[in-house]
């Protein structure tokens, strides 16, 4: 008896997180027998390496473009194999958006309680337009390849080559790295990110919304998820729809996805027996906000988006009784300036 | 002396044209983006924006210029936009949208039914009527109706408006100091209270890592004016006295004070922030050996960077004053788009398209419908 068998790494599991694997044991069995020997193998050291990577990047120092390459390596050993639907046990608190805003992310482990302490589920958009995305999503899946039974990461419209090329990972990679190398590293991985996941049967979780091609969850798990994120379709939807105040289905002004009214949150929720619908991918001035009458609602968790919006972060904790609280934070300080050196841009030289 | 030629060539066979119709966008693909690149009409875009930066070298914003009848016209015409933002307030305290202010549309709107009027004046001395061109450049250099946002695209769109005067012939060379420093800082000052007011976000924001939320201009131009500076360095936006004391005199610092003066960490520490969290590409560009540098590269980043990237051009719009180089194909989305966010309409994008989508087969077909070349989706 090994129910442990899908932890690769030394972690702490409780008997919710026990039951929660047997209940998916059947969905993978034979992969968690052949991975379990290969991790008994890889453990010591890996682990001795990945806390090691933890406490440089908790320093806000990236990875080496070596290091890079490991980690997604070992990352896509982990995440290859989680769900398009991945189960997710309460109690657990719920992230939005980041967007490299490194600084407030250790805010956020500070005001929900240091992981692996406290479970934690992110839904999405780790880079792009914050200054630290590159140690924002390494810091994010060395956790999860730490503690994959204690966080989940998954996909926003922003873990996307297409995206990244135009709002600000790539750039970043270049600035830092000097090559595109760590970004592509990075954008592969991606591809693997979960879609979607589900709280206790409860709560689904996602970083964009509804899909008008998508009814049941079951739908969601025929999907093949490991793919750039595409331009149409049902897994685009799921990465990019929003709710809205007007009813059925409509165009979204964002040019992917939909938006969505309150019938068909309802609709869905009823069908698939759903008390929430929990996602991310739009700035609220309160770090949260609740749509179609508490059928949706929306966490943010970067604090003064872009440096310029103003707003308060927020992410929910469910417990174990699935009450739901919502803790809300202001920006943190910045540590003086940045230590990057200057670099004089190609075209000014 | 290529372009030189070729672009009075333009201006004369220009005045000739009578059938002026509606601006459409056109690119929609990589390829039609690299056709466009290699344009003559590329290259006259690039040349007016490089005699503009030519013609305020070393000059400070008061510097003494020829004021034509044009220029006093634009300017009248700017204060015109700035009414009709003072006659459309934000009046919903709540946050409506997700986005900017909702009545930003209102202020859009007013525009779209305004402008032929308001150009009147302008081109009252020519023999045809080419405002349908005109007011199609003038009604986008204020951001988008819908996604209540702003970006070098539309600064863009304020940039061809003046270039289709040039080719009209209203304009002259003469008058390019006065239509940097007068009527386009002008243009600058309404656009930041647009910014202010309607809480524009910034269309494409590559965040952190981009040169600016909103413009691009005024960069190019500005490094022009400090290209021939005695003393001061580029560093020297770091500099917060500098920048207090310089910002009415150059738009480069009147940019850095701008940008010093919204990126603050909120929250209750209100934190001073350098320049050089939120702004990288600004402090990397301040390590360039001279301004002068800075004013050449200013001008190879916008062809790159602004006038090279398909997120950017895929809204440009041609019609016969600029005219759609050849070998770019006629798509429908471009016409599709027209009609969803086309300023003929005067109510919400809501009711042109927000059409219901009764079930998954109705959301397939028109999945459907509009495959072949999709416009970039902004996140």
């Amino acid at each position: 008896m090994d129910a442990d068998a899908d932890v690769p790494m030394e972690d702490v599991s409780d008997e919710r997180q026990l039951q929660q694997s047997y209940d998916d044991a059947a969905s993978h069995h034979s992969y968690q027998q052949s991975y379990s020997l290969k991790n008994k193998e890889l453990s010591k050291s890996n682990i001795n390496q990945l806390d090691d990577w933890i406490e440089k990047l908790g320093k806000c120092e990236p990875l080496s473009e070596n290091e890079v390459k490991t980690l997604c390596d070992m990352a896509i050993e982990v995440l290859q194999y989680e769900q398009n639907v991945q189960p997710v046990s309460v109690p657990v608190t719920i992230c939005g958006d980041v967007h490299g805003q490194f600084h407030d992310l250790m805010e956020l482990f500070k005001i929900g309680g240091p992981c692996p302490d406290t479970n934690y589920l992110f839904m999405g958009d780790y880079v792009d337009r914050g200054y630290y995305s590159v140690e924002t999503v390494s810091y994010l899946v060395c956790m999860k390849v730490r503690f994959p039974n204690r966080i989940t990461i998954l996909r926003g419209n922003h873990e996307s080559r297409q995206i990244t090329q135009v709002y600000g990972f790539y750039d970043e990679c270049l600035r830092k790295y000097g090559s595109a190398t760590v970004w592509k590293l990075f954008t592969d991985l991606f591809d693997y990110f979960p879609i979607t996941a589900l709280v206790d049967n409860k709560i689904f979780c996602l970083h964009g919304g509804l899909s008008p091609m998508i009814e049941t969850i079951d739908q969601v798990r025929e999907l093949n998820r490991i793919q750039e994120v595409p331009h149409e379709g049902p897994m685009c939807d799921l990465l990019w729809s929003d709710p809205d105040d007007r009813g059925g289905w409509g165009i979204s002004p964002r040019g992917a996805g939909f938006t969505f009214g309150q019938d068909i949150s309802e609709q869905f929720n009823h069908t698939n027996d759903l008390s929430l619908i929990a996602r991310a991918h739009q700035l609220a001035m309160e770090g949260y906000s609740w749509w179609h009458q508490e059928a949706v609602v929306t966490i943010f968790s970067a604090p003064n988006y872009c440096y310029r919006c103003g707003n308060q972060a927020a992410i929910m904790e469910v417990d174990e009784q699935h009450a739901r609280q919502f803790l809300q934070y202001d920006p943190s300080v910045r540590p003086g300036e940045p230590t990057v050196t200057r670099k004089t841009p190609d075209y000014f030289l | 002396m290529r372009f030189k030629l070729s672009y009075e060539a333009i201006i004369l066979s220009s005045q000739r044209i009578m059938n002026y119709s509606k601006p459409i966008k056109r690119i929609v693909s990589n390829h039609d983006l690299e056709v466009w690149k290699q344009s003559d009409v590329f290259d006259y875009v690039v040349q007016f924006v490089s005699d503009l930066q030519e013609s305020i070298l070393g000059l400070e914003n008061d510097a003494p210029v020829t004021t034509s009848k044009v220029s006093e016209s634009l300017l009248k015409l700017l204060d015109e936009v700035e009414k009709v933002i003072e006659r459309n307030p934000v009046v919903h305290d709540k946050d409506v949208s997700r986005f900017g202010k909702v009545e930003f549309r209102d202020f859009y709107d007013e525009i779209g039914r305004t402008s032929e009027m308001l150009l009147e004046e302008l081109v009252s001395g020519l023999d045809s009527d080419p405002r349908i061109e005109l007011s199609a450049y003038f009604n986008e250099s204020w951001g988008d109706r819908t996604r209540i946002d702003y970006g070098s695209g539309h600064e863009l769109n304020f940039i061809t408006f003046l270039l289709c005067l040039r080719k009209l012939g209203l304009i002259v060379e003469q008058d390019f100091p006065c239509l940097v420093l007068k009527v386009f800082n002008k243009y600058i000052q309404v656009m930041r209270s647009l910014q202010k007011l309607y809480w524009l976000e910034p269309a494409g924001s590559h965040g952190v890592w981009g040169l600016d939320d909103y413009h691009f201009l005024p960069f190019l131009f500005g490094a022009s004016q400090l290209a021939t500076h005695p003393f001061m360095r580029p560093k020297s936006i770091h500099n917060e006295e500098l920048v207090e004391d310089l910002h009415k005199k150059y738009m480069y610092f009147e940019c850095i004070y701008f940008i010093n003066s919204v990126k603050v960490n909120t929250g209750p520490n209100k934190q001073k922030l350098s320049l050089r969290w939120h702004s990288p590409m600004l402090d990397d560009i301040s390590s360039a050996k001279s301004w002068m540098k800075i004013k050449e590269g200013m001008l190879k980043m916008y062809k790159a960077e602004v006038l090279g990237k398909l997120p950017v051009m895929q809204h440009f719009m041609f019609g016969s004053i600029i005219p759609c180089p050849e070998g770019i194909d006629e798509h429908s989305e471009a016409n599709e788009e027209d009609c969803c966010h086309g300023h003929a309409h005067v109510n919400t994008w809501g009711d042109c398209c927000g059409i219901k989508i009764p079930s998954a087969i109705a959301a397939s077909e028109m999945n459907k419908k509009a495959t072949g070349a999709k416009p970039l989706p902004f996140d």
